[in-house]
């Protein structure tokens, strides 16, 4: 069975602290009950968690969602952004089942990474590791005065910004997430493009500015 | 709970929904009337002037033309069908019943249902993975394997009445046919999708798993390019056969092991597309599932060796045969839902009650040999096992085999559908052609028929009349007039010693 794996990229720098870090576990809590209710991705979803601060750590390695544990989250520290990058890219390598002649691979892994501040390391070079890997989706999510052109340059045009102290927001983007990993119809019109493009999202909340599009 | 907005229909009824969104669909914001007994479903997106008399077809001709008919009402579970449009805020929306209890999980999963889908719909998904059978669904929702062969006869039956009328669902899936294997139940939902061929093109190509090899093939092809395959009566017709698959086989017919392409998307494209092969294709071995890549829990089913689909019995392995091999890429040899409806039902008779009490599937289809045993569990039949070869009289004292069998178990029924061949269980059925005519018991040693209701019944083995509420013993070679009439039934008893 092919296994879509999904890496949820995490700022915990210090500026993270308080109401924001909490709605982000909330958020994670909230993905992994609604993800083992969709009987779609409770038999293919993989999840990891990879924080960032002062430095990159996974957090929980690639798991299946019924044995999935959401991790103890904490803000602190600096925005190590770029050690992520590199950290996510070479998780996945590790991961993530290549197809071979004889093996059925894994799909595409998807990444959402979310992000309050402004990267405090040489992001630049982890960024040509991260483009090494063969991404699905690349979604990028600016919480407040985040950097979008950082994300920009990481995830392209699938970048959305939402305000921390809109409660609902960082709630809303986690559905948001929920529903890209789950799968329906497809459109007659959206078939042309490459699947694994930004139009195989769903339409994001309204909650939400998707810059660039 | 939120807001109550009330509006009017277009046809002037007064509806109400509470505006807190319930789902939202590929297409459509759902919202629950207060009592909930109905859904309002509103577009996200404005409606064209097709769209719009298609819904307006939807709601009006094409409801009338399935429900307004002598036994119309007899659709009303087996389709979620919109009855309304609305408008709102300038947004169109539809105005379809509630979905029934029964497609709400009761029990949902396992440990005190640890999922959390207590209360939720029971998508089809839930029931066509081996997986969650095994691991993760509560045994009181699974069902067993005849109530699995009656949920595809309901699904079946559901979708020719859609093809009868000149429509076609274009998006079946299990997302959109909802069942209840734990009662045999099913009911075809999102029918707001129709294809009326030449005149509405569909909106959707499908779901992945049952999108049909040749829209697959021709997916990157512009929309109005001459050689783009969209939904149509065939394409439902393939993705019937994959949802009859799944849920008596819990996997699907295509996903095997041949790799087509490093690249997974265009891997997946070429094995639902255009080269698809079935997995249990008779001479191409080229996709047969890889065991060392294949989950503990999806065992035994994933394994075709320990499973095949064989199983299923004669009728079922035929149009398997027709749906995966000769009709996968020629879509105008698929089965239609009629075939396979009928095999179904032809399939019923021949299901046997396994002997094991701990078997999880409690029924299978007897395998035409001398030593019976249940293909899930193993276990075998022990006893003598009668078996009713139907022929039917095609004019004077000329009986040809009908290729039908009833097989006999303790207090099985014969039905007015055994006793005469133009006589077939769907929705026209008479109400006392629902009644059976008679049971068979293992009394004393021996199998006897016992006859409640069929003034004509004769053993023509010993030229014997057997009267109502008398018996008859069941013997090898015995041969029983049920009917003299025009289509009338002959059977002939052969009895398995194991």
């Amino acid at each position: 069975m092919r296994r879509l794996p999904v890496y949820l990229v995490l700022d915990t720098s210090g500026s993270m602290t308080g109401e924001p870090i909490e709605q982000v576990k909330n958020g994670v809590q909230m993905l992994v009950s609604a993800l083992r209710q969709d009987p779609y991705a409770l038999e293919t979803a993989y999840l990891s968690v990879i924080g960032f601060g002062n430095s990159a750590t996974q957090l929980v390695p690639l798991t299946e969602l019924s044995a999935f544990q959401p991790p103890g989250l904490s803000a602190s520290g600096t925005t190590a952004f770029g050690e992520a990058l590199q950290l996510v890219a070479e998780r996945a390598s590790q991961e993530v089942t290549k197809s071979s002649a004889s093996v059925k691979g894994d799909w595409k892994p998807m990444v959402f990474i979310m992000t309050d501040g402004q990267p405090t390391d040489d992001w630049k070079k982890a960024l040509g590791r991260f483009r090494q890997e063969k991404w699905g989706i690349v979604v990028g999510c600016a919480v407040d005065s985040a950097d979008t052109a950082v994300l920009a340059e990481v995830c392209g045009e699938a970048v959305v910004r939402l305000n921390s102290a809109d409660s609902g927001a960082i709630a809303a983007f986690f559905k948001w997430v929920s529903a890209s990993i789950s799968t329906g119809s497809q459109k007659v019109e959206t078939s042309h493009n490459d699947v694994g493009g930004l139009s195989e999202l769903p339409p994001p909340p309204p909650e939400i500015d998707v810059v660039g599009l | 709970m939120g807001r109550i907005v009330q509006l009017k229909a277009t046809d002037g009824t007064e509806i109400q929904f509470v505006d807190d969104l319930v789902g939202a669909g590929a297409m459509k914001d759902v919202y629950f009337s207060p009592d909930r007994s109905y859904v309002v479903a509103f577009y996200r997106t404005p409606q064209d002037f097709n769209a719009r008399q298609r819904l307006e077809n939807l709601v009006g001709t094409y409801r009338e033309r399935i429900f307004d008919q002598p036994g119309g009402g007899y659709w009303k579970d087996l389709f979620c069908w919109p009855e309304r449009l609305v408008e709102h805020e300038g947004r169109l929306g539809i105005v379809a019943p509630a979905y029934r209890g029964n497609f709400f999980f009761e029990f949902g999963s396992r440990q005190n249902d640890f999922l959390g889908i207590r209360g939720k719909e029971k998508e089809g998904k839930w029931f066509a993975s081996a997986t969650h059978q095994t691991k993760y669904l509560d045994p009181k929702e699974r069902g067993n394997w005849r109530s699995y062969i009656t949920t595809c006869i309901k699904i079946s039956r559901a979708v020719k009445r859609l093809h009868a009328a000149g429509l076609a669902h274009s998006d079946l899936s299990y997302k959109n046919v909802l069942v209840d294997p734990s009662r045999g139940d099913a009911c075809i939902i999102d029918i707001d999708g129709l294809v009326v061929p030449g005149k509405y093109p569909p909106d959707v190509v499908g779901t992945p798993d049952f999108i049909a090899p040749e829209v697959m093939a021709t997916l990157k092809l512009a929309k109005d390019d001459r050689n783009r395959a969209l939904p149509r009566r065939e394409t439902d017709q393939h993705a019937l056969s994959v949802l009859i698959y799944m849920y008596l086989l819990y996997r699907h017919p295509l996903r095997g092991g041949k790799v087509h392409d490093a690249d997974p998307q265009v891997d997946e494209e070429l094995a639902m597309g255009r080269n698809a092969v079935f997995i249990e294709h008779p001479t191409d071995v080229s996709n047969r599932p890889n065991l060392s890549q294949i989950r503990k829990s999806e065992l035994p089913w994933a394994d075709i060796s320990k499973v095949p689909f064989k199983v299923t019995g004669p009728y079922l392995t035929e149009l398997f045969l027709k749906a995966f091999v000769e009709g996968l890429h020629r879509p105008e040899l698929r089965p239609t839902a009629d075939n396979w409806e009928r095999a179904l039902v032809k399939t019923v008779d021949l299901l046997q009650p396994c002997t094991n009490s701990a078997c999880e599937q409690k029924w299978y289809v007897f395998d035409n040999t001398t030593a019976p045993r249940c293909p899930f569990c193993g276990t075998p039949f022990r006893g003598i096992l009668p078996i009713l070869n139907l022929y039917s009289s095609r004019g004077k004292g000329k009986f040809t085999p009908d290729n039908h069998r009833l097989m006999v178990y303790n207090d099985q029924y014969l039905y007015p559908w055994h006793v005469n061949r133009t006589i077939f269980p769907n929705e026209r059925l008479s109400d006392s052609d629902r009644k059976p005519v008679g049971y068979f018991k293992f009394h004393g040693g021996k199998w006897l028929f016992v006859n409640q209701r069929l003034s004509t019944l004769r053993n023509l083995t010993d030229g014997v009349d057997v009267a109502v509420n008398s018996a008859i013993e069941l013997k090898q070679d015995l041969q029983i007039l049920l009917s003299p009439d025009e289509g009338g039934r002959l059977l002939q008893v052969q009895m398995v010693q194991s």
